[in-house]
């Protein structure tokens, strides 16, 4: 499953950076995220609730970021299970500035298993891309609180 | 045979009441003290190394009684049974639980839970925590045939089980000399049994004995299996088959659940349950089908046919389950179909992919025959511009040539594939609707009209490692009040034999349907037999019935002559009563030589008491039942829709025992068959994951979306068993989906539509229509 697209944040590109690397605001933003614990070198162990259609579930995991070049891009890495299956993921953002904001483009690939693949196959890109949505509504919230 | 009262009547199923009552028993129906419940923890990958299972917290949760994984597994049991013994075949060793530390599809079970309730067991195994390496899958079965693919069983050095060749002729010479050679590629897609009970297995050591209610098709097979799966001596075993709902073949195996749960209720003391969930359903229990076809026919510019070349690819699955390469092989014996072919060369292909395992379903390798053959007979006719009705009768293979042995080695023993086609072309009125067609389509109405002769095998013979040939077991047991009972080898699970065994014996003893009880699925109640498989209830089963109810006649009758003073040539049977020739006054009722049999103070000299007899019947050869159905369709342009106009099944299946049955056979066959052609398919995505895995998305048709079927018979008796009886099980399955493909194609013809891959969705048909391929 292939997830890509852009979201456009008012903010400087260094701010949309720091924002991205704030595992606080990491947290607050990403749906459905339960715990986020810091393991050092950019890890984190995460647990994340997500119901797609009929599958509802927590997923426990590592999240990683890597490749890391600041301002401009950074690569994530997610892999958990849970009762509705596996979860392998990875995506990569990019960060440009245009005219005092930041377009980020963000490209993601996901293989999943287990009901949530066979049940959920529908309705998981649908799923995903709201995620991310929401994802950067939050970032925006949080752009504005600051 | 003489078709009496008793034989050939239109009699409603006695087991009927109790299952739409709800009053049946089937194995989730049992409960007893001391319980437990057992649930399989399993891959969620294709393929994938399994790094360690955890299962210490799953051991303490509370109400957890057993936590095992592969190695208590390889400690306690041995392996189960891998197929029919083909020529080089290779196949793995398969065991109740992954033994090898690698899952090879998505449902293959690591581990199990057991606990005092169910609900404690699921919880429980939500604390198992496996660590998987996904490994890259194959899923293609051409795929799994090239020289480099990755192995999926590295041990056996190739992905492919068995190679198996079937012809006869000069095949190139054929081809070579051909006025016109038509191909065709037909993928033949996976399709899920769905049988209305799941599996489920209970097991119960106790008083030395050791009890498995099982919801089977072969009782018996699983009995001498189980003894040497979970090493118990075979006479301390007793399985019993309860109500079954439903198998299709999907219950014609024995499974790896069966062998655990027997040595989990071993090692514990306990009864223990497990019954399967439909998720599991779907990925644990055998597929069918599965084959893509490369065909190709050699003919005259008349329609003669004069070679046939066919590659078979079956996709096998995971792993070799109990008849898995028996299936596709049948493809390889019946390619020739009804038709008289000189030439033939036929290769089949068993290849392993990171799938759910293939087995029989409903036809077993004769659908995928059928299909193959019928489809590329239209695309002969379509070729030379000839009516595919015609195609058909150029070449079948006349009335007068039979025994026909055609040159992949099956024997035809009767058979009149014109007159059958004839009457189903009449009954449509054949020439009418086709000037019908030509008219609608001036008017941009899409008729298409298709034609499907099929012939196919019953009474199979099985496969080598069955215990049991090609025969089955009947005891006709009169008691000593005159009632009768029946026990069969065979065991159902819709067939019906409670009525058709008991108008047998009804027939053959005079007395009524009610006085006669068939018992079966009961190791211990009955004798030795094979079971419920490739419609071989009644043409093997209930032959074996009808010689034992003879065996029991004849001497019934050497007791009444005894006791009437006269000679056993001048007494007759008239009813449930023994007469004198010539003297009508003299006479006996079947109930007192009865009783008299078990008194024994009157037998004829040297005579055994008792009045039953145990018959093993073994008819000369298989039989081959056959038949045309003919489709007819209209498209709906805008939306691809197809509405079924007509639906006309001749078949012949010798003589009919009972014309109600024989109808609900090809009714719910038909239902089947169709539903192949337009609605059901598995589908996998590329990492091998089953995306048709709940009834919301592999699409099992419901009465509102089949048409009203037509039937009709011809009458060919079989020369092979005493009942002239052929199976009628599977024929509606091998009919239909030809029939309905080849009508959609028919009306697609003006859209210069060629071909399209089952299942044929209105969306495919709609795409065509705007693209014509």
């Amino acid at each position: 499953m292939k997830v890509e697209g852009t979201y456009t944040l008012p903010a400087s590109r260094q701010e949309v950076w720091e924002l991205l690397n704030d595992p606080n605001v990491l947290a607050k933003a990403t749906p459905g995220i339960k715990q986020l614990d810091p393991q050092g070198d950019d890890t984190f162990k995460a647990i994340i609730e997500v119901g797609v259609g009929p599958v509802k579930g927590a997923y426990v995991g590592q999240v990683s970021i890597a490749d890391k070049v600041p301002p401009e891009r950074m690569t994530l890495k997610i892999e958990g299970g849970g009762r509705p299956g596996t979860i392998k993921a990875t995506g990569e953002l990019r960060l440009e500035e245009q005219d005092g904001k930041t377009v980020v483009a963000y490209s993601g690939d996901a293989q999943v298993t287990g009901l949530i693949a066979s049940v959920g196959h529908r309705l998981i890109s649908g799923v995903a891309k709201q995620m991310v949505g929401e994802f950067f509504r939050a970032l925006e919230k949080e752009l504005e609180r600051r | 045979m003489v078709i009496s009262h008793a034989l050939g009547a239109r009699i409603k199923r006695r087991e009927d009441p109790r299952l739409i009552t709800g009053r049946a028993i089937y194995v989730d129906d049992l409960n007893f003290a001391g319980m437990v419940h057992a649930v399989l923890i399993r891959s969620p990958h294709a393929h994938a190394k399994v790094q360690s299972i955890e299962t210490s917290a799953a051991r303490r949760a509370s109400g957890v009684v057993a936590v095992w994984t592969g190695e208590d597994v390889s400690r306690r049991c041995g392996p189960l049974p891998i197929g029919p013994r083909i020529k080089d075949m290779k196949a793995p060793k398969r065991f109740p639980l992954v033994i090898d530390g690698i899952v090879r599809h998505v449902g293959d079970p690591v581990a199990v839970v057991v606990a005092a309730s169910l609900e404690a067991a699921h919880d429980a195994a939500e604390l198992v925590e496996v660590d998987y390496e996904p490994l890259v899958s194959v899923q293609n079965p051409e795929t799994a045939l090239a020289i480099d693919a990755l192995l999926i069983h590295p041990d056996l050095g190739t992905n492919v089980c068995f190679r198996m060749t079937f012809g006869g002729g000069g095949i190139d010479a054929a081809f070579a000399s051909a006025e016109v050679v038509v191909k065709t590629r037909i993928v033949q897609q996976r399709l899920i049994p769905a049988a209305m009970e799941t599996r489920g297995v209970v097991a119960q050591h106790k008083g030395g004995e050791l009890t498995v209610w099982t919801s089977t098709q072969i009782p018996h097979v699983v009995k001498t299996t189980l003894a040497e799966t979970v090493r118990v001596p075979e006479h301390e075993i007793r399985v019993i088959a309860p109500e079954v709902g439903g198998g299709f073949g999907s219950k014609l195996d024995v499974y790896a659940e069966e062998a655990l749960v027997a040595a989990l209720a071993l090692a514990l003391g306990r009864p223990v349950k497990w019954i399967e969930s439909r998720r599991e359903n779907f990925i644990a229990t055998v597929h069918g089908r599965g084959q893509i076809d490369d065909v190709e026919l050699a003919a005259k510019r008349d329609g003669t046919v004069t070679g046939l070349r066919v590659r078979a690819i079956a996709d096998l699955g995971a792993y070799s389950q109990l008849l898995t390469p028996g299936v596709p092989t049948n493809t390889g014996l019946m390619c020739c179909g009804c038709y008289r072919i000189p030439n033939v060369h036929a290769e089949v292909i068993g290849v392993f992919t990171n799938r759910t395992p293939t087995d029989a379903y409903r036809g077993a390798g004769r659908p995928e025959a059928t299909f193959l053959i019928e489809r590329v007979m239209d695309v002969l006719a379509a070729e030379l511009k000839m009516d595919p009705a015609e195609v058909r009768r150029k070449n079948f293979i006349p009335a007068g040539a039979f025994p026909f042995k055609t040159p992949t080695g099956a024997t035809y023993d009767s058979g009149n594939y014109e007159t059958a086609l004839e009457k189903a072309l009449d009954r449509v009125n054949y020439t009418a609707l086709r000037d019908e067609q030509a008219k609608r389509r001036q008017q941009k109405r899409y008729m298409g009209i298709g034609i499907a002769s099929y012939v196919e095998i019953t009474g199979l013979a099985s496969a080598a490692n069955l215990p049991g040939g090609n025969w089955e077991s009947a005891t006709v047991r009169v008691e000593p009040t005159g009632k009768i009972t029946v026990l069969t080898g065979t065991s159902p699970h819709g067939q019906g034999e409670e009525t058709t065994f008991a108008q047998i014996v009804s027939d053959r003893l005079g007395v009524s349907i009610e006085d006669v009880a068939v018992i079966h699925g009961d190791t211990r109640a009955v004798p030795y037999g094979v079971g419920t498989f490739g419609s071989r209830t009644t043409p093997v089963g209930g032959a074996a019935v009808y010689v034992a109810a003879e065996k029991v006649r004849d001497k019934a009758t050497r007791i009444a002559a005894h006791l009437l003073e006269a000679s056993h040539d001048d007494v007759t049977m008239n009813g449930a009563r023994f007469l004198v020739k010539g003297s009508p006054d003299r006479a006996i009722d079947f109930k007192e030589v009865a009783r008299m049999a078990y008194k024994a103070f009157k037998l004829p000299p040297g005579m055994e008491p008792g009045l039953e007899f145990l018959h093993f019947f073994t008819p000369k050869e298989r039989v081959f039942p056959f038949g045309s159905h003919v489709c007819v369709v209209e498209i709906d342009p805008e939306t691809g829709e197809v509405s079924f106009k007509r639906y006309v099944a001749v078949d012949d299946c010798g003589n009919i025992l009972n014309p109600l049955l024989v109808a609900g056979q090809i009714h719910g066959g038909i239902v089947q068959g169709l539903a192949q052609a337009v609605y059901e398919g598995v589908e996998y995505d590329s990492e091998g994951q089953l995306l048709t895995a709940l009834f919301t998305d592999y699409v099992v048709p419901d009465a509102t979306q089949v048409p009203p079927f037509e039937l009709d018979h011809t009458v060919t008796p079989s020369p092979h068993n005493p009942l002239g009886a052929k199976g009628v099980g599977e024929a509606g399955t091998i009919g239909a989906t030809p029939a309905v493909v080849n009508a959609i194609l028919d009306a697609l013809a003006p859209f210069g539509v060629k071909h399209l891959d089952m299942p044929i969705t209105p969306r495919k048909i709609w795409a065509a229509m705007q693209s014509g391929l």
